[in-house]
């Protein structure tokens, strides 16, 4: 009977003792499986999985030719873990079979004989502080040193990639491309030239993928999922050809050089497209090293800095007024040295002389600055302020650089009485040398302006070619105007005062020289001299425009300084493009009555 | 129209199987489920049985080899993925590093192509160009402009003045070998080519190193097939 029950309380007590063991693994079965499912599959998650960015690359810059202009390279980071230095025993790369033992000090030598630092300032690096895990041993190194430093075998060191941008050509084209900075946020991006005009159109965006690892860091099969796709960059086209660019440069540098110049730029424009083949000036930065050049010329100068033409002006004056009607390259003027006009204000020409009975053709020859104000004032103020708009003068090209600059032509209504007459002949009013290379460009073809071109596309990934730019051309004045003045420049190049280092042997060359005076940047000239050519060529079928600008020379003073430059530049042009010698004789205008 | 009659599919079908009756069917019940109470009532069933689950020993074994077979080509299957995941992250790495030289050799050969170092190059061997074009024209064959040679002085891309315009700064530029240097290489190689053929005993004796190191030195080139057509820009 007492055993019966003994045995009965004793399974009771085994069931309640079950039930209540159950009962808790239950509960926290539930609590692991449903409760706290998802925190901890994130931890494991997390220490299994490894996130990878994927590098989407930016974009590369090119010229007309394709050749690189700008690209990103993998330049590669070399880290240490200070606690971790000890002695170490490399492998032999073939055999497995182990080398000589390392001490840290040779080590720190063998990698300073690598990257080109001393063993001691390696081996301070590494003894700065031995209980962090993180020491900067040298950045952006080449691919060629990354290898040599992996080959030492050293447990120790780590490894990190940085894509770089690099400019191949260095200061070719180098105040065009422009150059990469950090936006507010601190991200990189293009802040200057190119660089920054066509961010959106290079910059690449990064992907995401995430793989879990086993125990020896490999990954573990169809675990990788990539969360976001990488994206690579556009290649920017630019309308550039870089052998002509560097040609331009070259022969720049020699004459601003020599003339002791502060400064100078070369324009080179297709006539028929307005595509721009050169944009050169002296000094140019190298983007890859951009404080070895003063600041104010990292940018592109034929665009940002306007200046008083000066006589190179006068073609648009002559152009205006044949196409208004008003007068013909024959159109009589006596032209004196020193001549009032009727508003008290007083215009000089550069050289005293007695009244001269020039042609307009004469006036353009001899750059004769009374000439054209006396012929100018035909036209009301306001037609001659409506010729220069039309030529898009006082506003921006299509280029829009960065920080290009519109010039500055006033408002007519109030120009001054010396400005009536100086705004004829290139003073009193300002322009850029892009806007300079435009208006001859638009004489060369007929009077028909083309927009400007600097980049001719955005070509993407997939080879599609984006944001082409217009190429709708504009009439501003008549075809035949447009002819006879650059007819009428043919006169400079084969009689005015810098005839002999204008001529090119075979062709018919029209261009226009300036010397203009430079404003002290207190409201008075005196500053100096910015001496000019601007012309096309073949004269009786132009096909490109060559614009020169050197400023403030020293040796020479006038348009003299810059002719040869055009000279070179505008004979490698037709050179280069296999334009035919000229067949017909020069356009031969009478310059005096 | 609210209420639609099911449809006949869908009705409740009206088949009523007849419960399990071990009486009127004695010898067609299932071998196993229903109890040793049938099985000890109907004894004369028990050989019958028996012989039915004879062959059950069979489907044991297919199922078991089966069962092995799974568990073996799983295992198999699971050890060629884990060896192809060490295969793809070999290759992998082998196509990063390949990548990483191919982008290497591609900045060597933009900075190697760039104007400067190809004017500096060309410099360095010697070369001039004429600045004085001269045409002809293939329809008549008529020669426009003057021939004139080109002068070493006036004749170098940059007029005989040094490049004004520097290599880019983040590589050192390294034009090609001087004239001089590159005869010298040339009259080596031909020097160790002449050596070599001698002594495999099939060159007549008459070759010196230095002919052959002269005949380089001749800037001529001759023509080869067609007249070179003008190149259309």
């Amino acid at each position: 009977m007492t055993s019966a029950r003994s045995t009965r309380n004793r399974i009771a007590f085994a069931i309640i003792v079950i039930t209540a063991i159950v009962a808790v693994l239950v509960v926290r079965l539930v609590d692991i499986q449903v409760v706290q499912a998802d925190s901890l599959n994130q931890q494991a998650y997390s220490t299994l999985s490894v996130p990878l960015s994927i590098y989407g690359a930016r974009g590369d810059i090119v010229d007309a030719n394709g050749t690189v202009l700008a690209t990103t390279v993998i330049k590669y980071t070399i880290t240490a873990s200070p606690v971790d230095v000890a002695d170490f025993t490399p492998l032999d790369p073939k055999t497995g079979a182990a080398e000589a033992l390392v001490t840290p000090v040779q080590a720190a030598a063998e990698i300073g004989a690598i990257t080109g630092q001393t063993a001691d300032a390696v081996y301070a690096l590494l003894t700065a502080d031995k209980t962090s895990s993180y020491a900067l041993i040298i950045k952006d190194v080449s691919l060629d040193q990354y290898n040599a430093v992996k080959a030492l075998q050293i447990p120790w060191l780590y490894y990190e990639t940085d894509p770089q941008r690099v400019y191949p050509n260095g200061s070719v084209a180098g105040n065009l491309v422009g150059y990469m900075g950090t936006d507010t946020t601190g991200a990189v991006t293009g802040t200057g030239g190119l660089e920054a005009e066509e961010n959106q159109c290079l910059a690449g965006s990064d992907g995401e993928q995430t793989y879990e690892k086993g125990a020896d860091g490999v990954a573990i099969p169809n675990t990788l999922v990539v969360n976001k796709q990488p994206v690579t960059g556009g290649t920017v086209v630019t309308t550039i050809d870089s052998d002509l660019q560097y040609y331009a440069q070259q022969v720049l540098a020699q004459r601003v050089s020599s003339t002791g110049a502060q400064w100078g730029s070369v324009v080179v424009e297709e006539v028929k497209t307005g595509k721009l083949l050169a944009v050169a000036q002296y000094p140019t930065a190298d983007p890859n090293n951009l404080d070895a050049t003063d600041p104010n010329y990292w940018g592109a100068i034929a665009f940002s800095d306007p200046f008083e033409p000066g006589s190179t002006f006068k073609s648009e004056s002559a152009a205006a007024l044949i196409d208004a009607g008003k007068a013909t390259p024959a159109t009589q003027v006596l032209t004196p040295y020193k001549y009032t006009a009727p508003g008290g204000s007083v215009i000089t020409d550069s050289e005293v002389h007695d009244p001269a009975p020039y042609t307009l053709t004469g006036v353009i020859q001899q750059s004769s600055n009374v000439g054209i104000s006396i012929l100018s004032a035909m036209l009301t103020t306001q037609q001659r302020y409506d010729y220069m708009k039309k030529f898009h003068l006082g506003e921006a090209t299509e280029v829009n650089f960065p920080g290009e600059s519109e010039g500055i032509l006033g408002d007519p209504n109030k120009w001054d009485e010396q400005t009536l007459y100086n705004s004829s002949f290139g003073q009193g009013v300002t322009t850029t040398a892009a806007q300079i290379a435009s208006i001859y460009q638009t004489l060369g073809n007929g009077g028909v302006r083309m927009p400007v071109q600097l980049v001719s596309g955005c070509k993407q990934s997939d080879g599609t070619v984006t944001d082409v730019p217009a190429s709708q051309g504009e009439q501003v004045v008549s075809a035949s105007a447009a002819e006879q003045t650059v007819n009428m420049m043919q006169s400079v190049v084969e009689g005015g005062y810098a005839a002999d280092s204008l001529k090119i042997p075979g062709y018919n060359v029209a261009a226009k020289t300036g010397t203009a005076e430079v404003s002290n940047g207190e409201g008075a000239y005196g500053g100096g001299y910015l001496t000019s050519v601007a012309g096309v060529a073949p004269a009786e079928s132009p096909q490109y425009v060559v614009s020169v600008n050197i400023m403030k020379p020293v040796t020479v003073e006038d348009g003299s300084a810059s002719a040869p430059v055009f000279q070179k530049i505008m004979s490698q042009v037709l050179q280069k493009y296999r334009v035919l010698p000229s067949t017909v004789p020069a356009v031969d205008y009478p310059t005096s009555y | 129209m609210t209420s639609v009659a099911p449809s006949p599919r869908y009705a409740p079908a009206e088949y009523d199987p007849a419960p399990y009756d071990p009486t009127t069917e004695p010898f067609d019940f299932p071998a196993t489920g229903l109890g040793p109470s049938i099985r000890s009532r109907l004894t004369l069933a028990s050989d019958l049985v028996l012989r039915r689950r004879k062959p059950k020993l069979v489907y044991a074994a297919v199922v078991i080899l089966g069962v092995m077979a799974i568990v073996v080509t799983q295992l198999l299957l699971s050890v060629g993925l884990s060896n192809g995941a060490y295969q793809i992250e070999s290759l992998q790495t082998q196509q990063k590093t390949i990548d990483r030289s191919n982008a290497d050799l591609q900045e060597k050969l933009d900075s190697l192509s760039s104007p400067q170092n190809l004017a500096a190059s060309a410099q360095s061997l010697g070369m001039v160009s004429n600045s004085n074009p001269v045409y002809l024209r293939l329809s008549d064959g008529a020669v426009l402009g003057t021939p004139k040679a080109a002068t070493a002085g006036s004749g170098t891309f940059t007029g005989g003045q040094s490049s004004l315009v520097p290599p880019a700064a983040t590589t050192p530029a390294t034009p090609a070998t001087s004239p001089a240097a590159a005869t010298a290489a040339g009259a080596t190689a031909v020097g160790a080519t002449a050596a070599g053929a001698t002594a495999a005993g099939t060159t007549p004796a008459a070759t010196t190193p230095g002919a052959p190191a002269a005949a380089a030195t001749d800037p001529t080139v001759p023509w080869q097939g067609d007249l070179p057509s003008p190149t259309t820009h």
